[in-house]
């Protein structure tokens, strides 16, 4: 019983996510050779939001935020996209954890 | 070709440090050999689990299989913390057990399973972070980057080696009594470490409400964003920005294990 609660309630949070995703603004980055561009994600403050992430390579490149709590590993030449919580306004640091020396910027949310 | 060697050290010391403070435990604890067998065996299967899941995270091109991979690395951190928690805890009685000599029979039970407790805990330390290690050389390997990777491999491999053997070392020379409360304070700052990268994969996927986030903000203090404040992240569990049900769930977690830990004491 509370195994079927609990899977209608994941499903339902999939359905949601799925039909949200649509109308929802998406940002591109851009990790290539350790750096990270742009370096600073202008944002919508308080809405959900995307980003496309691409690693150019070469090299693997890890997106890492722990004041976003997220992390996402990529392979060179992958894409993939990241749904984001509604932000406050202020900034948020990210970085590339495969080379924590050059990759790093952030997200503005205004 | 340093930050080669920074990453591989890092992403193989965590695997490298369990294995070292199991193996001084068990050199200190159990004569049969059994326990550092199985802890051999435990780090071999976790090296082909790495590279299975190293290439599965690589070999993921839609959202939903990505989706599944995130839900799997989340659960095994949930369960190596566990796991982690539920050894030390048998480690302190089966430790106890040993020195008095007492109950041989009555134990061989038990060492069984704290045993496969053992080969599990390291082929999951090994996994967890052995598939960043292979994508990361894997992306060395395709921008033909050879020198870097095998430099990075070689030196980075040794270094974390190195690291834990002294710190298993270091261990071994203490009295047993010591050396049981420290391999276990330090094993479970490590499973709390775990549980902190678990619950920041689920509060940022939206299954876990942050309820207040950020709680506080030491980043002036200690950075967790930079190298060095990433790394003593990543083995305490220490956050700049921690979330309210984070903090709650680590008290909790704290709690738990004292609980437990006064009982093995008693018991």
């Amino acid at each position: 019983m509370k195994n079927a609660l609990l899977s209608a309630v994941f499903g339902l949070f999939l359905v949601s996510t799925a039909t949200m995703a649509d109308d929802m603004p998406t940002f591109k980055v851009l990790m290539k050779d350790g750096r990270i561009q742009p370096d600073a994600v202008e944002v919508p403050a308080n809405t959900r939001f995307r980003l496309e992430i691409k690693n150019e390579g070469p090299g693997a490149a890890e997106f890492e935020s722990l004041e976003l709590k997220k992390e996402l590993v990529l392979a060179p030449g992958v894409t993939r996209t990241m749904v984001f919580f509604p932000l406050k306004p202020g900034t948020y640091k990210f970085f590339d954890d495969f080379h924590p020396e050059t990759g790093q910027a952030k997200i503005v949310a205004k | 070709m340093g930050n080669a060697f920074f990453v591989v050290w890092r992403e193989s010391l965590e695997a490298f440090l369990i294995a070292g403070i199991l193996y001084a435990w068990l050199q200190a604890n159990d004569d049969s050999g059994k326990g550092k067998r199985a802890l051999f065996g435990g780090l071999a299967a976790g090296a082909g689990l790495a590279v299975l899941l190293g290439w599965a995270l690589l070999s993921v091109q839609d959202e939903l299989t990505g989706e599944a991979l995130e839900i799997f690395q989340t659960a095994t951190l949930f369960v190596a913390a566990g796991l982690i928690t539920q050894m030390v805890l048998w480690m302190r009685k089966h430790g106890r057990q040993m020195k008095a000599r007492l109950h041989a029979d009555l134990a061989a039970a038990a060492e069984k399973s704290g045993y496969l407790g053992v080969a599990v805990v390291a082929a999951l330390a090994v996994a967890r972070e052995g598939a960043e290690t292979v994508i990361f050389l894997y992306g060395l390997a395709q921008g033909g980057e050879m020198s870097a990777l095998a430099f990075g491999t070689v030196t980075g491999f040794t270094a974390a080696g190195f690291t834990a053997w002294l710190a298993a070392k270091s261990l071994a020379k203490l009295n047993i009594g010591l050396l049981l409360r420290l391999s276990s304070i330090l094993l479970l700052i490590l499973a709390s470490a775990l549980l902190m990268s678990a619950l920041d994969r689920l509060i940022g996927a939206g299954y876990l409400p942050p309820l207040l986030d950020p709680l506080w903000d030491t980043s002036s203090l200690l950075d967790d964003t930079t190298k060095g404040g990433k790394l003593i992240a990543d083995f305490s569990g220490y956050r700049a920005r921690p979330a309210l049900s984070e903090l709650l769930i680590w008290a909790g977690y704290w709690g738990l294990v004292i609980v437990g830990w006064r009982k093995t004491h008693h018991g």
